[in-house]
């Protein structure tokens, strides 16, 4: 290992299926600052430039495959496995459709599934970190998020199990649950016009620490999960969330 | 009010309720009446007006060992033997710990924590054939109310006094705690009635509840019944919320904004 005190995570190499979104960018354009050769593995192109972009279908398990081969013919190693494509659908299950139902779950959990079933091969060889993401609402729902609530739980049974499965082989496995995030998604989940700046401050004043997440607080966190600091961390569900499922509703009295 | 499903089926065993005097005590009280136990009741004041006959009732303070001790010899000249204790009697303090004295930690933890404590030891002795004992948590314990800092520990000191005895008494004792969400006691009604506009309160908190409704003390009594009862003999080392779903929905609520 060349970790050294300036670049952590120099000489490691990291994948992050949806770098290009949201979240994604901040965490690619952290590793890279922390010393990682970085992949976003994403369906479009927008990246850091010295983010390394491959293009990723994570529902399609030949384009899993090709992205580890890319790896490993390039690398023969991969040390950090970011999970961090996922899509949110605004629906109760009445309203929701099979093909709707069956696309969530193919991003969200058939995706973080074909990215770690065959990128385990090749982090056994030196060890690695996974990081998936769940949500807070993997815990708690918000009313119509139905799937994408199914969706996270299932996410996070799967990192206790992955984190069961392959400790022995000195890969670790935890999840990110976040709560509120200033991204794309978010502002599509408050909507678009009139009241939608009235609810966002609401929102936001119902967090502890009165502010939302940005994507660098996640990315700060996955940095750590990746890094050697954090070696005794697996099968964990990292809820980061300005403190909003530490406090029991608070009624408007 | 009159229940088929729940009718004797504590027939023939002896209960300890503490807190019994009102609000989720007595309801408890009065449900284990009507399945059949033989009941001990006790609170800090006087046998309150009107309450059952069939109930004996002791003026104890479970923070206070001699009366805990009371308590026990009551039971035993009663009885002879104990099969369920139900641990509820409980104190609310509304402080941040900046404001919190000393002696209201004394006061709170005294009944929440060191009375759930002792009544556990002195009585456990007494439940010859097994026993069952069920702890009053709360969602707070899970969770914080904001200005209840103290009452919210107490309530995760008891969850985990709960597995704790749940591990260290089985199989012959089962422990479980209830964790209750918003029940309709004075408590809650005092709370509405000091807000500004009450009845907007009380329909912004009833929004709050999948369950379309506050709980009940009846609610309450309904779970421990079960809990106390053979049916639930596979229970043990639980926490079990029972809040009409208040926590299991996000605290944002657009709707309400």
């Amino acid at each position: 290992m060349n970790a050294n005190r300036d670049h952590p995570l120099h000489g490691r190499i990291a994948v992050v299926t949806g770098g290009c979104g949201g979240i994604g960018r901040a965490i690619c354009e952290r590793l890279v600052r922390e010393g990682a050769r970085v992949y976003a593995a994403d369906l479009v192109r927008q990246t850091h430039p010295e983010v390394k972009y491959l293009e990723c279908d994570v529902t399609c398990e030949q384009s899993s495959i090709d992205l580890v081969q890319h790896i490993k013919s390039h690398h023969d190693r991969l040390d950090i496995l970011v999970n961090a494509a996922g899509i949110e659908i605004e629906k109760t299950i009445e309203e929701t459709t099979l093909d709707e139902w069956n696309r969530i779950f193919a991003i969200n959990v058939t995706g973080t599934f074909l990215a770690s079933k065959h990128a385990i091969a090749l982090m056994r060889k030196t060890g690695g970190s996974i990081i998936n993401f769940g949500s807070y609402d993997g815990f708690i729902a918000d009313p119509k998020l139905a799937a994408y609530c199914a969706t996270k739980g299932a996410v996070h049974a799967l990192t206790r199990a992955m984190a069961c499965d392959h400790g022995p082989e000195n890969i670790r496995v935890n999840a990110i649950c976040p709560g509120f995030i200033d991204t794309p998604m978010l502002k599509s989940f408050f909507g678009e016009g009139g009241d939608s700046e009235r609810s966002w401050e609401a929102a936001r004043e119902v967090h502890p620490i009165r502010c939302y997440g940005t994507p660098e607080d996640v990315a700060n966190l996955v940095f750590w999960l990746a890094s050697d600091e954090a070696g005794y961390a697996t099968g964990q569900l990292w809820i980061l969330d300005g403190g909003l499922t530490a406090q029991v509703q608070q009624m408007r009295l | 009010m009159p229940d088929c499903q729940s009718s004797g089926v504590l027939a023939g065993k002896s209960a300890v309720i503490t807190g019994g005097g009102r609000g989720i005590g007595r309801a408890i009280a009065e449900q284990y009446i009507r399945a059949g136990a033989s009941v001990v009741c006790c609170g800090r004041s006087n046998r309150p007006d009107g309450y059952p006959v069939e109930a004996h009732w002791l003026r104890a303070d479970v923070s206070r060992m001699e009366d805990v001790q009371r308590l026990r010899s009551t039971v035993e000249q009663l009885f002879g033997r104990l099969s369920i204790l139900v641990n509820n009697a409980g104190v609310q303090i509304e402080k941040t710990i900046l404001e919190t004295t000393d002696q209201d930690w004394q006061t709170l933890m005294g009944v929440n924590a060191f009375g759930v404590f002792a009544c556990s030891r002195e009585l456990i002795p007494l439940m010859h054939d097994g026993g069952v004992i069920i702890n009053m948590g709360s969602i707070s314990g899970k969770a914080a109310d904001p200005g209840l800092a103290i009452y919210n520990a107490s309530k995760a000191f008891v969850h985990g006094l709960t597995r704790s005895i749940a591990v260290d008494h089985g199989p012959g004792i089962r422990c479980n705690a209830i964790a209750p969400g918003w029940i309709m006691t004075e408590m809650a009604d005092a709370a509405f009635s000091a807000a500004k506009d009450p009845e907007r309160a009380r329909q912004d908190a009833l929004s709050r509840h999948p369950a379309g409704r506050f709980g009940s003390p009846s609610d309450i009594a309904e779970l421990a019944t079960w809990l106390a009862s053979d049916a639930a003999s596979f229970a043990t080392g639980q926490c079990y919320a029972l809040d009409g779903g208040l926590t299991a929905t996000s605290p944002l609520n657009l709707d309400l904004e």
